[in-house]
């Protein structure tokens, strides 16, 4: 049984950024507040996104195509953390207040 | 060393302005015939007269500076991410987040290092920058340890060292 590295390599960065973009999701529903919400996005934004986007450049081999997947992440370091500021600046403006001391 | 005076430095920028945009036009294209390549100039010379009307090539929008150590932050910023991410992974799997808010000093001198220093606050999981007063920062942080990384003040004297 011979294995192709290059499909290897893929197969594992998929996975890990499948499962960052699982536990973001997870956090998504469990975090008590729409603060802490923002950050279990935040994760999926950055590292999901990121690994997947790694992974698919790899695969693609090292050429026009990749150098426009890698435009992607760019786009999304500049506006994720915008769209993040926003949303928390809002709800900060609207008078929520995070939530301190959880259960744990 | 000739010190550089304001209007050459001002020529550079647009110099540098205009080959980030061809460049990109180029990543988005990929034609190499000549006639298109003519259509590419005169497209990326009429963004550019977009944007030098909207006055977005002000010396503050547009460091020429940091460019070259560019490169270098980014890496440093995808490894504070990953480290920041797996702690914050972490929290979610085993539920001992406690949420708090703390307030967190920036030693920018322009605008756009303290908007850098917010947003990389804000892309690295477990921090949110919430307002940004002129040189103090409301940060919510998902866990003790986290806005404990952050009261060390590493990330803020690496990106005050960008534009130095």
């Amino acid at each position: 049984m011979s294995y192709n590295y290059i499909e290897l390599i893929t197969l594992i960065l998929l996975a890990i950024g499948c499962f960052f973009i699982l536990s973001g999701s997870l956090g998504l529903i469990k975090l008590p507040d729409v603060f802490s919400r923002i950050h279990a996005a935040g994760l999926i934004d950055t590292l999901g996104s990121g690994f997947i986007v790694l992974a698919l450049i790899i695969y693609s081999g090292f050429s026009l195509l990749s150098l426009k997947l890698l435009l992607i992440p760019i786009f999304l370091i500049f506006t994720s953390p915008v769209t993040g500021h926003s949303i928390a600046l809002f709800a900060h403006e609207s008078g929520y207040k995070p939530k301190g001391k959880n259960k744990n | 060393m000739a010190k550089p005076n304001k209007d050459s430095l001002k020529t550079l920028s647009f110099i540098t302005y205009f080959i980030i945009l061809f460049v990109f036009w180029f990543i988005l294209s990929g034609y190499l015939k000549t006639l298109l390549l003519f259509f590419g100039v005169i497209s990326v010379l009429f963004v550019f007269w977009m944007s030098y009307r909207a006055k977005a090539l002000e010396e503050d929008s547009l460091p020429l500076k940091i460019i070259l150590r560019l490169p270098f932050y980014w890496i440093w910023l995808f490894k504070e991410i990953f480290k920041s991410g797996i702690t914050t992974t972490a929290l979610i799997w085993n539920g001992k987040y406690s949420p708090q808010l703390i307030t967190v000093k920036a030693s920018q001198k322009n605008r756009t290092g303290i908007a850098n220093y917010a947003n990389a606050i804000t892309l690295t999981p477990g921090t949110v920058t919430i307002e940004v007063d002129k040189k103090t920062f409301l940060v919510h942080a998902l866990s003790k340890k986290l806005s404990e990384d952050l009261q060390t003040d590493d990330m803020n004297k690496v990106i005050t060292d960008l534009d130095r």
